[in-house]
């Protein structure tokens, strides 16, 4: 085989679409590792800033409100109420694309009670609008942090309950491809 | 705020749509401006303002562009602002002429669609999109938009049938205009309910399908216009504002509520005078929300209006009110080509207003509302931007 050929076998076999294993997105910006970091520990770490109080997410250099640069993280109030949900039969990463042909994948966006608007994930299909849920951290396939939404009189005080859910929903195992390279 | 006067906008081009393109932005942009100068009978040496918008362009940035194309310029804009790129960059070119910081400001905006170069452009849209909503099933903006969507046919109990009154009509629009890459198909009402789930509400022909693209005009003086026997528009009244909101839970209205009465109000013209709309129609439900921030009906009551209105450009439909609406089929039907989307309203506008539109000409057409929309930033389009253009006596 000569180089040209190799170059394009090996070009064909790192497509997304023949890996063996595939992972949800592990790319994130500075303030997104920043983020995972924090909230490796605890249910819900979000930015607090130490000038004005404000609560933000997503995670960025500065204070949304005051422009203030002192933020931490904090443990804040997991609760919020259900905005909007859906369930995606279409995908862009071959991670969600294999999990996909099993069943849509479910997102939904949640108003938390302490301000900020974010976009997670669902577990529970049956919630309508306006229902209260709690909304935790945890870390995926990719040792990347994302967020869960559960119902709200779901136990999530433990760390073992909640890695439960994570084991439910498989976010812990990456999507395997048989015969993959 | 100052009117715009004496300035104009020429020499419409769109050209190069594809669905995958071996050819990177820079190709676009610099044959959106070979066609421009070509029609208006210019050389490169005419133009001294440039203004490009464009996501694919990688390190490059529009400076490089003049030295790849051979120009010098004095004014030199780079709008990457998505879906309101074409608006914004007509405005400060408009005021660049005005004020004499350039004569002839060529405004371009192009975009390649090399193979999976949308998966890559989702995945690092934003700071924001990366960390908080493309993890989140990796959807690119149908994962935002779906939501978007969702809530507002709950809250205001918008259907499926009214969506598709949007997307048929302009399918009708695109079927008579050659440049449409899904032009050559015919879409029924069974087609579009029955096209495949992408995201909870939305189904295929809900939402846009990326393409390569090149979109541009030319802003000059009246008077250099006419010297150039040039078919030109003016611009009544333009504004943008971008944010508004910020404190809606689910976007179901956008920036134009903020200006768009000062607009009217400029340009002497009320909704029901304009010949023609153009909005940003990246998923039908945005146009339902333009149709309503822009007054053409109240907050909630799209679903009803597009279900009375008649959207085709020639009135053909059974609507008896006629509102002729993204009259080249929008994105929906034409492709989004990047940046060039964002142009989309405003050339098809220029060749309304100025009788070039072939096939799918408005009878009459003198006056038009171009709308843009744009940047989902993380869960909401945070751009927007509009203009009221009339046709030049010749």
């Amino acid at each position: 085989m000569n180089i040209k050929d190799k170059m394009r076998k090996r070009l064909k076999l790192s497509r997304p679409s023949l890996r063996a294993r595939a992972r949800p997105p592990k790319h994130r910006s500075v303030c997104g590792s920043q983020f995972s970091a924090a909230n490796l520990p605890g249910i819900l770490q979000l930015q607090n800033c130490t000038d004005c109080g404000h609560v933000q997410y997503p995670p960025a250099e500065l204070c949304g409100a005051c422009l203030g640069s002192t933020l931490i993280y904090k443990e804040t109030a997991c609760t919020g109420t259900l905005l909007a949900q859906s369930q995606l039969h279409h995908s862009l990463w071959e991670y969600f694309k294999r999990r996909i042909k099993r069943a849509p994948w479910p997102i939904a966006s949640v108003q938390l009670d302490v301000g900020p608007v974010a976009i997670v994930h669902l577990t529970e299909l049956d919630l309508d609008t306006g229902d209260r849920v709690k909304v935790f951290s945890h870390s995926d396939a990719s040792r990347s942090v994302v967020l869960i939404a559960v119902p709200a009189a779901t136990d999530i005080t433990t760390p073992e309950l909640r890695q439960a859910v994570i084991v439910g929903i498989q976010l812990d195992k990456s999507a395997e491809r048989l015969k993959g390279v | 705020m100052k009117d715009y006067n004496g300035v104009v906008l020429t020499t419409p081009i769109s050209m190069g749509y594809a669905r995958q393109s071996p050819h990177g932005a820079a190709w676009f942009v610099g044959s959106v401006l070979r066609e421009m100068i070509s029609a208006a009978g210019l050389t490169k040496k005419d133009i001294n303002g440039f203004s490009v918008s464009s996501f694919s362009l990688g390190i490059d940035s529009a400076v490089a562009l003049t030295q790849h194309f051979g120009l010098c310029v004095r004014w030199l804009e780079q709008a990457n602002v998505g879906g309101v790129s074409g608006i914004l960059a007509l405005r400060r070119a408009a005021r660049a002429v005005q004020c004499g910081d350039a004569d002839i400001v060529a405004c371009i905006g192009g975009d390649g669609a090399a193979h999976r170069s949308f998966e890559h452009t989702a995945a690092h849209f934003s700071n924001w999109s990366t960390d908080a909503a493309f993890p989140y099933g990796a959807a690119g903006p149908n994962g935002p938009f779906s939501l978007i969507t969702a809530h507002y046919m709950e809250r205001y109990q918008a259907q499926r049938e009214d969506f598709a009154r949007i997307c048929l009509d302009q399918r009708y629009n695109a079927n008579h205009f050659p440049g449409a890459l899904l032009g050559h198909k015919k879409l029924s009402l069974s087609d579009y309910l029955n096209a495949r789930p992408i995201a909870g509400p939305l189904h295929l022909f809900d939402c846009v399908m990326p393409c390569a693209g090149g979109e541009g005009f030319l802003v000059m003086s009246e008077e250099r216009a006419r010297q150039l026997k040039l078919p030109a528009v003016k611009i009544l009244a333009a504004d943008e504002c971008h944010n508004a909101h910020a404190d809606d839970p689910v976007q179901d209205r956008g920036g134009w509520t903020q200006y768009i009465e000062g607009l009217y109000n400029r340009a002497a013209v009320g909704p029901e005078d304009v010949d023609f709309l153009q909005t940003y129609d990246d998923y039908p439900v945005i146009s339902m929300l333009q149709m309503e921030d822009l007054g053409f009906c109240g907050k909630g009551e799209a679903p009803e209006f597009v279900g009375q209105t008649d959207m085709r450009f020639d009135g053909s439909g059974p609507g008896l009110n006629k509102l002729p609406h993204n009259t080249s089929g929008g994105q929906l039907s034409c492709g989004q080509a990047g940046a060039a989307a964002g142009f989309l309203g405003v050339t098809e506008s220029l060749r309304q207003l100025t009788g070039q539109s072939q096939q799918n000409q408005v009878s009459n057409a003198r006056l038009g509302l171009v709308s843009g929309y744009g940047m989902v930033n993380y869960d909401r389009g945070i751009c927007t931007a509009a203009a009221m253009l009339q046709g030049v006596d010749r």
